[in-house]
Order: C-alpha cells, then sequence, then structure tokens
C-alpha cells in the first residue's frame, strides 16, 4: 500500500515538473518582446535595442529580377522624376549603395523590397511630393521588421504623425532607404562601436537643438572623445518605441533611467562615481515623493524634482564643473532657487549631496543616528527586560498556586480529581464559595494596609529578606507550604 | 502614554470602606488622554508609513490615505491637533501647581529607583512583593518623562522639516536632514514603548479601565498604589484648598495663563503658517531648447555629369555620332538601350531608324512621321528632352538625319 502511493506521488510529481517545463519557455517567449525593445530591460553598458532582425513574413514579388536588370537603369546617375509639387525625386541607387548596406549584403535583392515595381514598364506611380513618397513606401520595411515596426506605433513619433505632423520620423528617416546599417555585432548582440556615435547624428537630423545641448554635456562630449559607456539618445529615450519625453509617468519614471548606469558598480568605479546616488535620493523627501507617486499614481503631476531636474537634461555637467557643477553649494543653491524662490545659503545644504551620512561628510546627521542605533535598544531592551520579568513573576507565582490548590483538593477529597483553577486565585476562591468579592479583600487589606508605612525606611536599608520577614507578618507564612491557601492568594495577587 | 502630571486631588475621603472606588483621573484629563492618544495613533501611522514607505503595508496604507500627499496632510492635522493637547497639558499643569498646589507625584525621585531595585529582587525570588508605590509608580513616570521628551524632541524637528526655509535662515542646511533622522528614530522609539511598555502595564497584565472611566478601584489602589492609599486614608496628603483661597490665587493666574496661552497658540499657529509655501507647486521646465529643429538637408548629391560622349573623329555636331548618339544615351539609354523597352533600342543608328513595335523612331528628313518627335512633343514621357533638345533633334531629322 504505501510502495504504491509512493509511485503515484512520484508520477504526480513528475507530471506536474513535465507541466511547468513545457509552460516555462511559453511564459518566455511571451515575456520576450516588451524586453526586446525597451531600453529600461537591457544591459547598461551598450543596450540592444533589438537583438537580430526577424523575418517575420516572407517578401513577395517577381524575385527572378536580378538587381543588374534594375541597376541597368537605376545605377545611372541622372534618374529623376517630377512629383506633383515640383520636388525633383532621385531615383539613382548606386550600386555600390546599396551592396554596402546590410540588405546588400545578405543579398537582398531590390524587388523584394520594391516589389511592385519588378515588371517593366512600371506601374504608374504618383505622389505629392518627396515626404509622401516616403510616407508610401515606409510600409515595405514592416513586412520583414513588424516587431520594430509594431514598438514604433506606440512611439512619440507616431503620435505626432498622428496629429498632422509629416515630418515625424519614419523608419528610413533613421535607417536610411539604401544604406541600412548593420547596427550590432551579431554575436554578442551589442550595438558596434561607431553606431554610438552614429545614433545621436541621426536623431541630430531633426532634433538638432538638442543635440548641440548633448554633444557640450558630460556624455556626449565624452562620446565624441570615443568612449562608448556613455548613454546615447536610445539609452534614455528608448528605440522604436520612444516615449514622450515630457509627460509626467516618464518624468515619474527617470530616476530609473538614469539609475540603470549610475547604480552599475562594474561601470561607475571606472569613473570613480557612487552608486549610491538612487538610494539616498529615494531615502530623502524629494526621491521619496517620486517614488511613491511613480508606484501609486504614476500619471500624476509631481513638483518634487527628478535627476535632471538639477543635473540638467541634455546638458548634464560634471558635478565638478566650475559654472554648472552642484558640487559647488552656489550652484546647487541656484538650482534649489528654481522651486524654492525663498531658499537661503544654508538651504541647499539640506540636501545631502547623494552623501551617505559619515564623520566626514554630514556628521550631525551621521552622530544623530548614531545616538538612536544605541538609545533605541538601549531604552527598549531595558523595557522589555522588565516585562519579561515581571509576566515570568506572575506566570511562576501563578503556577505554583495552581499546584498548592490541587494538592489541597486531593487532601480535602482524596478521592476527588483535582481541580486545576486557571482563574485568578482572589476571585477562583470567591466563585468557589459563591460569595461576593467584598468579604475577602477585608482580610487581604488587612495585610496590605500595614506595609506603606515601611515603604521607606526598613526595606532601602536593611538587608531584603529580613526587612520583609518583620515587616509583612501577615503576609510571611504565605511562603511557607503548611499555611492556609489564603496567605498565599494575597501572595500572588501582589504579582 | 499620556499619564498627566499628578493631581492627588482626589476628594479626601472619610473612611476606607472595601467597595469604595477612588477618583483617579478626572473628566479633563480623560478627554486629553483620548484626543492625545488619538493624535498619537495617527501621528505614529502616518508617520512610520513614511519612514517605510517601501514597504507593501506602508503602499497599502498610504494608497488608503490619499497616496503620499494626503498621508503627509493627515500627519500634520494630527500635529496640530497634538500642539493644542500639548499647549493645553502645559496650562493644566501650572494651574495644578500654582492654584491648587497639589504634591508633584510625578516628579521621579530616588524612591523610584529603590522601587525599581526591590521589583527586580521580587522578579529573582528574592523579596516576597513588589515595591510599595505612590500614586504613580516608576513605570508610568518613565512614560510621563518619554512623552514629554518626545513632544519636545518631535515638535522641534518637525518643525525644522515643516519649515526648512525658516530653520536654514538661522542653522545650517544639515539640520534639516538630522532633524528628519532624530525624529523617526523619536518615532520608532515611541512607538515601540508604547507597544511595549504601555501595552503589557495598563493593557496585557490587567486592563486598567481608569484613564477612561475615571475610577480606581479599592482592591486595585491596595494592589497598585498601596502608598498612595495609605496616604488617603490617613489623610496625610494633599488636601484641596478652601475655596476662598482658589479664587485667589485664580485671580493672579488667570491673566498669567490667557497671556500664556495667547504665546502658545500663536506658536502653533506660526508653525503650521510660518512658511506657506517652501515650493512652488508648478514643475520647473526640463528642457529649454526646442525639440523639432531639424538640419537643413544637406542638397541632394548633384547629378554625376554626363559621360562626354565620344566623338567620332571627323563626325558633324548635327550628326548621329557626333551628337545624338550620346543624347539618346543619356536621355533615352536606360528604358531604350540594353531592355529596349517597347522593342525600340537607341544605342546604334541602325536600331534608331528601326523604330520599335510601333514602326521607326526616326524618318530621316519627316520629323512629323518621326515617332520619337511625336512622343516627344507630347511632353511627359519617363525621359524627357528639353525643347531646345527637341529643336535640334528636329532640325537634324529635316536635314535626313545623318549618321556622321
Amino acid at each position: 500500500m504505501p510502495a504504491r502511493r509512493v509511485t503515484l506521488l512520484l508520477a504526480l510529481g513528475i507530471l506536474v515538473l513535465l507541466i511547468i517545463a513545457s509552460v516555462y519557455p511559453l511564459l518566455k517567449t511571451v515575456a520576450a518582446p516588451a524586453l526586446q525593445d525597451t531600453p529600461a530591460a537591457t544591459a547598461p553598458v551598450t543596450p540592444t535595442p533589438e537583438p537580430a532582425p526577424a523575418a517575420t513574413q516572407p517578401p513577395t514579388g517577381n524575385l527572378s529580377i536580378a538587381d543588374e536588370v534594375c541597376l541597368g537603369c537605376h545605377g545611372q546617375p541622372g534618374q529623376n522624376m517630377t512629383l506633383q509639387n515640383g520636388d525633383i525625386l532621385e531615383l539613382y541607387v548606386p550600386a555600390e549603395m546599396h551592396q554596402g548596406s546590410i540588405h546588400g549584403q545578405l543579398g537582398y535583392a531590390c524587388v523584394q523590397c520594391h516589389t511592385t515595381v519588378g515588371e517593366y514598364p512600371h506601374p504608374s506611380f504618383s505622389a505629392t511630393d518627396r515626404r509622401n513618397v516616403t510616407e508610401q513606401l515606409n510600409e515595405v520595411c514592416t513586412r520583414c521588421h513588424r516587431q520594430q515596426n509594431d514598438f514604433a506605433k506606440d512611439s512619440a513619433h507616431e503620435a505626432a504623425r498622428a496629429r498632422g505632423v509629416r515630418e515625424a520620423a519614419l523608419c528610413v528617416d533613421c535607417h536610411t532607404a539604401h544604406e541600412v546599417r548593420q547596427l550590432h555585432d551579431p554575436r554578442t548582440g551589442q550595438l558596434l562601436e561607431d553606431v554610438k556615435t552614429w545614433i545621436p547624428e541621426r536623431c541630430a537630423l531633426c532634433h538638432n537643438a538638442i543635440y548641440q545641448k548633448y554633444q557640450g554635456s558630460v556624455h556626449g562630449s565624452a562620446l565624441s572623445e570615443g568612449n562608448p559607456d556613455v548613454p546615447t539618445c536610445i539609452d534614455c529615450h528608448g528605440v522604436h518605441n520612444i516615449a514622450d519625453p515630457r509627460t509626467n509617468s516618464f518624468r515619474l519614471k527617470s530616476p530609473e533611467v538614469c539609475a540603470k548606469c549610475h547604480t552599475n558598480p562594474v561601470l561607475m568605479s571606472k569613473y570613480g562615481l557612487s552608486t549610491a546616488v538612487l538610494d539616498t535620493y529615494v531615502s530623502d523627501f524629494h526621491g521619496q515623493t517620486v517614488a511613491l507617486f511613480e508606484k501609486q499614481s504614476p500619471d500624476a503631476q509631481v513638483n518634487k524634482p527628478v535627476c535632471y531636474d538639477c543635473h540638467g537634461v541634455h546638458d548634464i555637467s560634471r558635478v565638478d564643473d566650475p559654472h554648472t557643477g552642484l558640487e559647488m553649494q552656489q550652484n546647487l543653491l541656484a538650482r534649489c532657487e528654481v522651486c524654492h524662490p525663498d531658499a537661503t545659503t544654508n538651504f541647499s545644504a539640506a540636501w545631502m549631496s547623494h552623501y551617505i551620512p559619515s564623520p566626514q561628510n554630514y556628521a550631525l546627521v551621521y552622530y544623530v543616528n548614531l545616538f538612536y542605533k544605541f538609545f533605541i535598544p538601549i531604552t527598549l531592551g531595558g523595557m522589555t527586560l522588565l516585562v519579561v520579568m515581571d509576566a515570568s513573576r506572575m506566570l511562576i507565582n501563578r503556577a505554583r498556586q495552581r499546584r498548592k490548590t490541587a494538592r489541597q483538593a486531593t487532601q480535602t477529597a482524596p478521592g476527588a480529581e483535582p481541580v486545576i483553577d486557571m482563574r485568578i486565585p482572589a476571585l477562583a476562591d470567591t466563585a468557589a464559595t459563591g460569595t461576593p468579592v467584598t468579604p475577602q479583600p477585608a482580610e487581604v487589606e488587612a495585610s496590605v494596609v500595614s506595609p506603606p508605612v515601611n515603604t521607606e525606611q526598613p526595606e532601602s536599608t536593611g538587608i531584603e529578606e529580613k526587612a520583609e520577614t518583620q515587616s509583612n507578618a501577615p503576609d510571611q507564612p504565605a511562603s511557607e507550604p503548611p499555611d492556609g491557601a489564603n496567605s498565599s492568594d494575597s501572595e500572588v495577587e501582589h504579582g | 502614554m499620556d499619564n498627566l502630571i499628578s493631581v492627588a486631588d482626589h476628594p479626601a475621603t472619610t473612611k476606607p470602606v472595601a467597595t469604595q472606588s477612588y477618583e483617579r483621573f478626572d473628566i479633563f484629563e480623560r478627554i486629553e488622554h483620548i484626543i492625545f492618544l488619538a493624535s498619537f495613533s495617527i501621528l505614529g501611522l502616518t508617520g512610520l508609513v513614511q519612514k517605510f514607505s517601501a514597504s507593501p503595508f506602508s503602499l497599502f496604507v498610504m494608497q488608503t490615505l490619499g497616496g503620499i500627499e494626503g498621508t503627509r496632510r493627515i500627519h500634520h492635522i494630527a500635529a496640530f491637533l497634538m500642539m493644542w493637547v500639548t499647549v493645553y497639558h502645559i496650562i493644566a499643569v501650572l494651574y495644578r501647581v500654582f492654584v491648587l498646589r497639589v504634591q508633584w507625584t510625578m516628579m521621579p525621585l530616588l524612591d523610584d529607583f529603590t522601587h525599581l531595585f526591590q521589583d527586580i529582587a521580587y522578579y529573582l525570588g528574592f523579596r516576597k512583593h513588589k515595591a510599595y508605590y505612590g500614586r504613580y509608580n516608576y513605570a508610568e513616570k518613565v512614560e510621563y518623562l518619554a512623552v514629554v521628551w518626545g513632544t519636545i524632541i518631535m515638535g522641534i524637528t518637525g518643525f525644522m522639516m515643516w519649515n526648512p526655509i525658516t530653520t536654514a535662515k538661522y542653522l545650517p542646511g544639515e539640520a534639516i536632514p538630522a532633524a528628519k533622522a532624530a525624529h523617526g528614530g523619536e518615532a520608532i522609539l515611541a512607538v515601540l514603548a508604547i507597544i511595549i511598555w504601555h501595552m503589557y502595564h495598563v493593557h496585557l497584565k490587567r486592563f486598567n479601565k481608569s484613564m477612561f472611566t475615571g475610577k480606581i478601584t479599592h482592591e486595585e489602589m491596595e494592589e497598585e498604589h498601596p502608598a498612595e492609599l495609605k496616604v488617603i486614608e490617613t489623610d496625610a496628603g494633599w488636601q484641596r484648598p478652601a475655596p476662598q483661597v482658589i479664587r485667589r490665587r485664580q485671580r493672579t493666574f488667570i491673566p498669567v495663563a490667557a497671556v500664556m496661552a495667547l504665546v502658545l497658540s500663536w506658536g502653533v499657529i506660526q508653525f503650521v503658517t510660518v512658511e506657506p509655501s517652501t515650493a512652488l507647486t508648478t514643475i520647473p521646465k526640463g528642457e529649454t531648447v526646442a525639440v523639432f529643429v531639424p538640419i537643413t538637408p544637406t542638397p541632394r548629391p548633384t547629378t554625376t555629369p554626363k559621360p562626354t560622349a565620344e566623338v567620332v573623329a571627323g563626325a558633324s555636331s548635327n550628326s548621329w555620332d557626333g551628337n545624338y548618339s550620346a543624347l539618346f544615351s543619356n536621355r533615352c539609354g536606360t528604358c531604350h538601350g540594353r531592355t529596349a523597352v517597347s522593342g525600340l533600342n537607341l544605342s546604334t543608328y541602325q536600331d534608331a531608324l528601326k523604330g520599335g513595335s510601333r514602326g521607326p523612331a526616326i524618318v530621316p528628313g519627316n520629323p512629323d512621321a518621326s515617332l520619337l518627335v511625336q512622343v516627344q512633343s507630347a511632353g511627359s514621357h519617363p525621359g524627357q528632352l528639353t525643347i531646345d533638345e527637341l529643336n535640334q533633334v528636329i532640325e537634324w531629322i529635316l536635314g535626313g538625319a545623318p549618321e556622321k
């Protein structure tokens, strides 16, 4: 019988394991797409926006047409088309341009993107202007890069497009049409080194003022010196699903964006930077508020500063920069005054500048904390000790009393079972005799009234036990076993 | 926690009767205790959830109370309430001290230490009895002193956090985070002391209702305050002064107390209003530059110059070899070259004369019959010649379209 049960249990266990094993990869694949494009989830050093382009849908069209056929015409300069508004659309694609792109390298043919123009003569094509050509052809990318396109659909660019901003970026605005670059090392999934500098340049095509600021920042200037550790646009803004950074939710989430790198000990140790910046921020009034809002109402407007309110947005400077560095109290104060117009010189030191209090930095805070570190356990420890002693004494006395009454019960009625009375002895007695409370205390009182007279003198002076025996004559016998239950009652009562 | 400075002002009892109960706390003290208890509990809850804001319990509480801002508001209201109770308490104590002239039974004395040692001896089994306490035992005195100490610390540090700009005018900025540290440490101490000390002595050990009923029985007196009972029974204690004495003292006390009450009230009001706006409510603007500033697009690379047509030596400029072979190759060659769209191939003179599927492209001497001229004259052909070029072609055809 037990053997059968064991096998049954084993079988059940294996079944459960199998179910978990089969569901697990499913869960992983479900979770994967979300991770892929969200920079927050990627490695902090060099985020991988998309590990590898996935061919989601096989290209259609007449694949028998070789690139040479197309290039026979389009490989020659001077191929132009006049659009409806007079814009000239150049139809010249130098052979080496396409061949140098990642698509050309992988052997993709013209007609795999330009599926409608494989036959000759080409079907008629008309566009209102050059932008309209891009708009019409954008869907071409989706055939293979659906996932990226889906992400882009959630972007601020797409939202702007929906509002009628035609300049809002489409695939080719960043990636180019015929010069699409390889962005990742296929083996590591990491961005290629030279792509790092290329990315801000692409964004700069539309966001040049921001790019100019970025180039002057601690991050941007390091990038131009060839430092691959610093963040580029996409590290903070994401890749395809670039969120509008002007929303409340972006603002509340932004400390985590900075923390991605600034809490990474490997990366920060290279530059001697603290990784405690997030913790110290969140344990302060501002950061705590922001962190709570981020958790509880991420869309709310909060007037407490986030990292970039003090450190700058695209023009983040070194903290030891003499003009803007927050290490200088006067620079910091200027930042405080943005929100606290009445702030005076001392005020800026109320912010602990990401320091963990120590005897060197913010010593006062350190010593206050140190004081309570000892004061709390000593005070509470003393209290607890007294409480435990008091309670133990009370329980010991009660247990003794119970044993005594039980013993007496067996003595008075030998045949009867010992009655264990859990109640307070005084009450138990009255209940047993059925008499009201009144008569009992009269007796007890007699024993209690006398002592106060002696409280001060004999007990504090002489040997405790001796004083006790003298002063508390009526109670004295209580401790002696042969005496009656009455007196022992009162002893317990005092406990 | 709110054990008030003592008032041994029970009505002096005549004769000890077993059933007798004594008034331990008058109605004002009881109300004061309830208000203090309420504000303390609210402050403790709303404060500690802020201190430990990352815990799920804190998040739940804060969510219930309207988020962190709501929690802070409730904390401030409760603090305001506690400050008023404190003001009231100060004046009430002064009344007892100067008008009723009660004994200072809450004052810690050497006896309290003696009692403590006696109790420890009792716990360890060296004594048969606990110490004989007076009106307030050391446990109660410790609690009262803790409240006094705690209220002072919490009041000062609370002010500093509530009004940081005002504080920084007089103190170094560092004092504000230090105040926060002390406020938090003191809060933990106070709340845990209540849970360990107060709960045990007043609720667990025996549920002592006297703070709510105001009464204490004779039995309880014997048990917990035997020394006080003795004093009461022997009439050795404090006696209420005669009404006329009280009235005389009140004449000086009331104006002084009124002034004090005003000053303290002003202090409380100042506490909450001295800094009406610590920070702007508007959100600082993050990025100040324009978002969309496109780089002026680089002009498209100028079309690579057409290769100079190789002029056959000796050929006239107005001939196929001299001009038109190159022109057609550049303008039309894409389609009408190797791929010979519509059968028309303009790469050689012979093919050009032959024409495409629709007929000869060039009929020497007759431009009107030449399909090339017809198509080009209609315009909008993919490889459109300019007017000048077309006129030249017409000239050339009229001249018999010479090859050389």
